[in-house]
């Protein structure tokens, strides 16, 4: 199929707009999440995605990982329009894009264990035999730093920051190609948050990995990523290399969010 | 599982277990634990008062047998093991009446034995039926929505519209009356059971909501899966633990229920014991006061009704949420 | 206001269904009030055939209910082959007394149950507590049936109370005064089976209520402002402790006629109870129905009433 633009990750005009309810069945259009959402992702490169609350980060989020179609746009990952495809094949196609959730302990069911978490999206995808799969989960615990024999333990017993390397190695296991995160360091303390930060960091230079962090904090973000995007009000106001943004900020929004993440140094740097 | 880890840390919770185990064991082994069938009479000694047992008979000799005195006063019979295919006895004429007998002279322990067969099991499986309809119309309603679960609730509410007693009676009265007594245990049973399908439904239902919305379901979407691998892996096994405790508040109210409907003659019917239909043999006052011990069907109730409430306080201590 | 007009609307919706099931359901059901007739060697299946024809019940099911609806209209509520009587005056002649013993053991069980209830609670994890909740588990764990047996059995025992019915004789000639006495009397026991039974309940209830607000960020605010004790606890912590006691009264009203269906039974009370009772074993469908209909108004009202209380007393309802 003729691709129709180079870069890795591809969105045209992207809108979502929530439909109303009437009780009699009926329905008119309601609130405007996303409007006009355009941008390109090149491969292996970080995107960090900003905004208050409530100007579309989540909305641009789930409409990427295929969790809420949008009712206008396109969006391409590697030449293909995923929301184009019909049932089975659009669940297959998930295994390319995967998102990290911002609550670690909800995302991971209690009652499962630790090996039966990260092997779950291989069983789904019915990759491999058996053995194969609790074969390629133990690795995959190993590669975000837990031991091998934290395989059988129960999620409950983990701590969050390991909650959050497990949803990682879930996430990873089936190589997708685009990785999001939502909101995936708020909640964790200080000091898991930089751990998990440099795991994700290794991770994504290992496996060349696109990722685009979602977040309200600009530093949080600032850190992994190679472009910023801010959003407000369901449109990109603002999007450039990371190291400009500080410099060279336009948006009054922008600006707003420089100021609120502290981080601003004298010289005027991102630090 | 969790459940399991709840009930080994509650003493009391695991005495209750152990207790209901033991017992509906000796029910179900009534016809070898009873010293007499249930319908054996003894006409020439109706309302006979517990049988006195003794371990020193008259002259003042120690028996490690126990013994029990005839009708004529004198003459002892000593307490068998393994006579007449049951687990003890005495010969004839001598009589071994643990909780005496009633106004047809038959023996009350045993009935009490046989009829435990009846209330309990009929307990046991109406709550099953209940549970198993609830269950799958619950999960019905979660998971599908739309008009199957708007019936479903609607339907429900004909059937929690009215007292429980009055629905019970309405539904088995207009039921053929006379029937025997293996069809009228089957037949409370199904009634007992088939009506009591709203609240287990309700709660699996709520489950079932609740669980669709769940992080880790739609973590699950997000690797590509379907919406049964969903339900059986992750949604199901949450209402494991709803309706193991609606089984503890279920079969205690369905035993009663048993009892209440043989009581009232719409049950189990003579000759076959249940606690009920022999509570109602003590309906006359002035029986109970000259012979108490034909009130030990009642009485025999509470202990299980109390292991029962254990073991609910164990599995959900707030009341309150037991009524949906 | 809206929502209570549409739960009004929901609530006849189902009254009207259950009618209808009812009648399908007795329709499906083998046999009718005839039955026992035609089982009896000296009525001939024509005779039988004859009495069904007369009483109408072999006409087609919508028939008969239209003329079930005309006849409610009227105010006959159907007619009773047992009784060769409209229902009305059967029921208006039993209601009376199974009102005034529900309420009365109901307001007797919250009495008691509140006072107690916040008692508890106040006591929590003391021996006091301890032993109250050991006596409200027996208490739950006694069948009312039993119950009802024993205390009938103790009091033809030692004549302190009359063992069963309504009116002693010569209940008319009694003045007002000695009148009200009798009734008493003959209420107490069937009333405290019915107390006894509720109270275990309740009070577990406004315990936990009462523990809920006792905990709650609110209380300990208020406790840490100095509020003196017996204020924080009728001004403050009832008031949100009563919250879920009202739906509980709703949906325990269920559960009350149940038991007071079997203590009127059991204790010679002649209240619906034993109406109903033999209304069922001879299949008279038309008094069935009616103690049907009228218990299910019944608990429909109260539920309506409770959750308009509900709306009035809790204002965190009104806010949504």
């Amino acid at each position: 199929m003729p691709v129709a633009c180079d870069p890795f990750l591809c969105v045209q005009g992207l809108g979502k707009t929530y439909a109303e309810r009437r009780w009699w069945g009926g329905s008119r259009s309601g609130k405007t999440a996303l409007e006009d959402v355009s941008f390109h992702l090149e491969k292996g490169r970080t995107l960090g995605l900003v905004g208050a609350s409530g100007s579309g980060k989540s909305t641009l989020a789930r409409a990427l990982a295929l969790f809420e179609p949008p009712t206008s746009g396109a969006i391409r990952i590697g030449g293909r329009n995923l929301w184009s495809l019909g049932g089975a094949e659009r669940r297959r196609a998930r295994a390319e894009v995967q998102l990290i959730f911002q609550e670690p302990a909800a995302s991971l069911n209690p009652g499962f264990t630790a090996a039966q978490i990260v092997e779950e999206p291989l069983v789904i995808q019915r990759w491999g035999t058996r053995q194969a799969r609790r074969e390629k989960a133990c690795g995959w615990l190993q590669m975000v730093g837990l031991p091998r024999q934290s395989a059988g333990k129960p999620a409950l017993h983990f701590s969050g920051g390991e909650r959050q390397r497990l949803a990682i190695a879930r996430a990873l296991i089936l190589e997708p190609k685009l990785l999001l995160l939502d909101e995936a360091f708020s909640g964790l303390d200080l000091s898991i948050q930089a751990q998990i930060e440099s795991l994700l960091a290794g991770l994504r230079s290992r496996l060349g990995l696109t990722c685009i962090l979602i977040s309200h904090d600009l530093r949080a973000v600032a850190r992994l990523a190679d472009e910023i995007a801010v959003m407000d009000s369901g449109r990109i106001v603002e999007h450039g290399a990371t190291a400009d943004l500080a410099a060279r900020a336009q948006h009054p929004r922008t600006r707003e969010l420089l100021e609120a993440s502290l981080a601003l140094s004298l010289d005027g740097t991102l630090s | 599982m969790r459940i399991a880890a709840t009930l080994e840390n509650r003493p009391a919770a695991m005495l209750a277990l152990v207790f209901l185990a033991m017992l509906h064991g000796a029910v179900v082994l009534a016809g070898f634990l009873a010293p007499y069938p249930f319908a054996e009479q003894h006409r020439e000694s109706p309302f006979a008062p517990p049988t006195r047992i003794h371990f020193f008979d008259a002259a003042g000799h120690f028996h490690p047998r126990p013994l029990v005195y005839g009708p004529e006063g004198s003459q002892t019979y000593p307490i068998e093991l393994f006579v007449h295919g049951r687990l003890f006895g005495v010969q004839e004429p001598g009589v071994l009446f643990l909780l005496g007998s009633d106004g047809f002279g038959r023996d009350v322990f045993s009935r009490l034995l046989y009829g435990g067969q009846v209330s309990l099991l009929t307990g046991l499986a109406a709550a099953f039926l209940s549970l198993g309809l609830g269950w799958v119309l619950g999960t019905a309603a979660g998971f599908y929505g739309g008009w199957l679960d708007r019936l479903l609730m609607r339907s429900g509410e004909l059937f929690l519209v009215l007292p429980w007693l009055y629905l019970l009676l309405a539904v088995r009265g207009f039921l053929p009356l006379h029937i025997t007594a293996l069809q009228a245990f089957l037949l409370l049973i199904v009634v007992i059971g088939a009506i009591g399908w709203v609240r287990p439904a309700r709660l699996v239902r709520g489950v079932v909501l609740s669980g669709k919305e769940r992080p880790f379901v739609l973590a699950a979407q997000g690797f590509g899966a379907t919406d049964a691998y969903l339900m059986r892996r992750h949604i199901l096994p949450l209402t494991a633990g709803v309706i193991l405790t609606q089984a503890t508040v279920l079969i205690p109210q369905y035993i009663l229920a048993e009892v209440t409907l043989s009581f009232l003659g719409l049950g189990v019917g003579e000759p076959v014991p249940s606690w009920g239909n022999m509570l109602s043999e003590a309906r006359q006052y002035y029986t109970l006061v000259s012979h108490p011990w034909m009130l030990t069907p009642g009485l025999a109730a509470i202990p299980v009704l109390l292991a029962y409430l254990v073991l609910a306080d164990a599995l959900l201590p707030d009341q309150r949420y037991r009524y949906p | 206001m809206k929502y209570l007009i549409r739960r009004l609307a929901d609530s006849l919706l189902l009254l009207a269904a259950l009618s209808v099931v009812s009648f399908v359901f007795a329709q499906l059901a083998p046999g009718d009030y005839f039955s026992e007739l035609g089982t009896d060697p000296r009525f001939s299946t024509e005779t039988v055939a004859a009495l069904r024809a007369q009483a109408g019940l072999d006409r087609p099911l919508p028939v008969r209910y239209a003329k079930w609806v005309r006849s409610c209209i009227r105010g006959d509520l159907g007619y009773s082959l047992a009784y060769n009587s409209p229902v009305a005056p059967l029921l208006w002649q039993r209601i009376p007394a199974t009102l005034l013993l529900t309420a009365t053991a109901t307001f007797l069980a919250w009495l008691l149950a509140v006072p107690i209830g916040i008692w508890n609670a106040t006591v929590r994890g003391t021996w006091g507590d301890r032993v109250s909740q050991l006596i409200w588990a027996v208490l739950l764990t006694i069948p009312e049936l039993v119950l009802a047996i024993v205390l009938l059995v103790l009091a033809a025992e030692s004549g302190w109370f009359p063992a069963g019915g309504m009116r002693s004789a010569g209940f008319s000639a009694m003045d007002r005064w000695a009148q009200a006495r009798d009734l008493a009397w003959h209420l107490a026991l069937p009333a405290a089976v019915l107390v006894l039974g509720m109270l275990p309940v309740l009070v577990r209830h406004v315990r936990a209520s009462m523990l809920d607000a006792i905990d709650s960020p609110f209380a300990l605010s208020a406790r840490a402002h100095g509020i003196p004790r017996g204020r924080l606890l009728f001004r403050h912590l009832l008031p949100a402790a009563m919250n879920p006691l009202v739906s509980l009264l709703g949906f325990s009203l269920g559960t009350l006629l149940s038991a007071s269906l079997l203590v009127e039974v059991v204790m010679g009370w002649p209240g619906l109870g034993p109406l109903f009772l033999e209304a069922v074993a001879a299949r008279d469908f038309a008094l069935v129905l009616a103690v049907v209909m009228f218990s299910a108004t019944f608990l429909v009202a109260a539920n309506l009433a409770a959750d308009l209380l509900l709306y009035r007393l809790d204002p965190r309802i009104r806010t949504e």
